[in-house]
């Protein structure tokens, strides 16, 4: 099973000076945060933040370079957590053929962010059970650790 | 490369990453182009840390345990049959310089808008040769090359004269 996830937002954590990519499902019962490290984090939030930078960033080429012969992006799907690794799935789209290539979940992301393709996520990875922890873990967190992104 | 009569500015000449520069105290990097014709000369490109970096792992082959975004890129073209032919730097205005990769499927060519950095780092993925057009060889600032020869020869390191951003 896969549920359909919204990228919340990015928080900084500063006790590993990574940032945290925060996806929840639409009940909102279903959080999965997935950490990435600086310059990933700069790339999603300027997606999220609608930001048009004066010239292309990476996911904005890697997107033109799809574009240049009008393969979609039709979903992004988290699939595994290994030993602390994400993995994630970019479906495509190309002349009537569907691709599957396999990719960080940052990258996935950024560029589901800037094809507005629909993010998914495993059920298996979908810390059900930490979530509690996580909310507290977030409730604990100062107001300076968000929107810290400088990039 | 072609044997069509191009107009000599934008004639192409065929560079070669030679290594990836660290700026101490800064968040640049420097990709230093050489010259592959049998000329000397040396083209430098300020990057930004992470873009250099991206080119350094591909520069010293490294095998990351997860494809990195370029990897991800070449990954694209092979699954879609996408030929990366070329990269072109083949413009610059203020102090920032312009790429375009060349791509063909089943003999359609396109060219796509990026940054050198990104060109440069999927071109050593792809591998594909990288160009620099006579034009942009004539019109690169030479007192941004000298205070870069300034910058190699002092540890005191200021902000960078030619950036990509």
């Amino acid at each position: 099973m896969i549920t359909q996830m919204q990228v919340k937002g990015l928080m900084f954590d500063p006790s590993n000076n990574a940032y945290i990519v925060v996806l929840r499902d639409d009940e909102h019962s279903d959080m999965l945060p997935i950490w990435v490290g600086k310059s990933e984090a700069g790339a999603i939030s300027m997606a999220l933040e609608n930001v048009t930078p004066p010239r292309p960033m990476t996911h904005d080429f890697m997107k033109s370079f799809l574009d240049a012969y009008n393969a979609k992006v039709i979903s992004v799907v988290i699939t595994d957590l290994s030993e602390h690794t994400y993995f994630s799935k970019i479906h495509l789209m190309y002349e009537d053929s569907e691709y599957t290539v396999d990719a960080r979940p940052s990258d996935a992301l950024a560029l589901a962010l800037r094809s507005n393709a629909p993010v998914f996520a495993n059920d298996s990875v979908i810390t059900k059970q930490s979530s509690d922890e996580l909310e507290q873990w977030l409730e604990n967190l100062k107001p300076e650790d968000f929107g810290k992104l400088d990039s | 490369m072609s044997a069509v009569d191009l107009p000599k500015e934008q004639e192409l000449v065929e560079y070669r990453v030679e290594r990836i520069l660290e700026e101490a105290n800064t968040d640049t990097r420097i990709v230093v182009l050489v010259r592959q014709d049998g000329l000397l000369d040396t083209f430098p490109i300020w990057v930004g840390a992470a873009e250099g970096n991206a080119i350094k792992l591909a520069l010293d082959t490294m095998i990351t345990p997860r494809p990195m975004s370029h990897d991800l890129i070449k990954s694209f073209a092979e699954h879609l049959n996408i030929t990366i032919q070329r990269v072109v730097i083949g413009d610059v205005k203020s102090s920032t310089y312009y790429a375009m990769v060349h791509v063909a499927n089943k003999g359609v060519e396109r060219t796509i808008d990026a940054r050198p950095s990104d060109a440069i780092s999927l071109a050593l993925r792809a591998p594909c040769p990288i160009y620099i057009t006579q034009d942009v060889l004539k019109r690169r600032n030479t007192s941004n090359l000298d205070a870069w020869l300034a910058k190699l020869e002092s540890k005191n390191v200021s902000a960078p004269e030619v950036q990509e951003t």
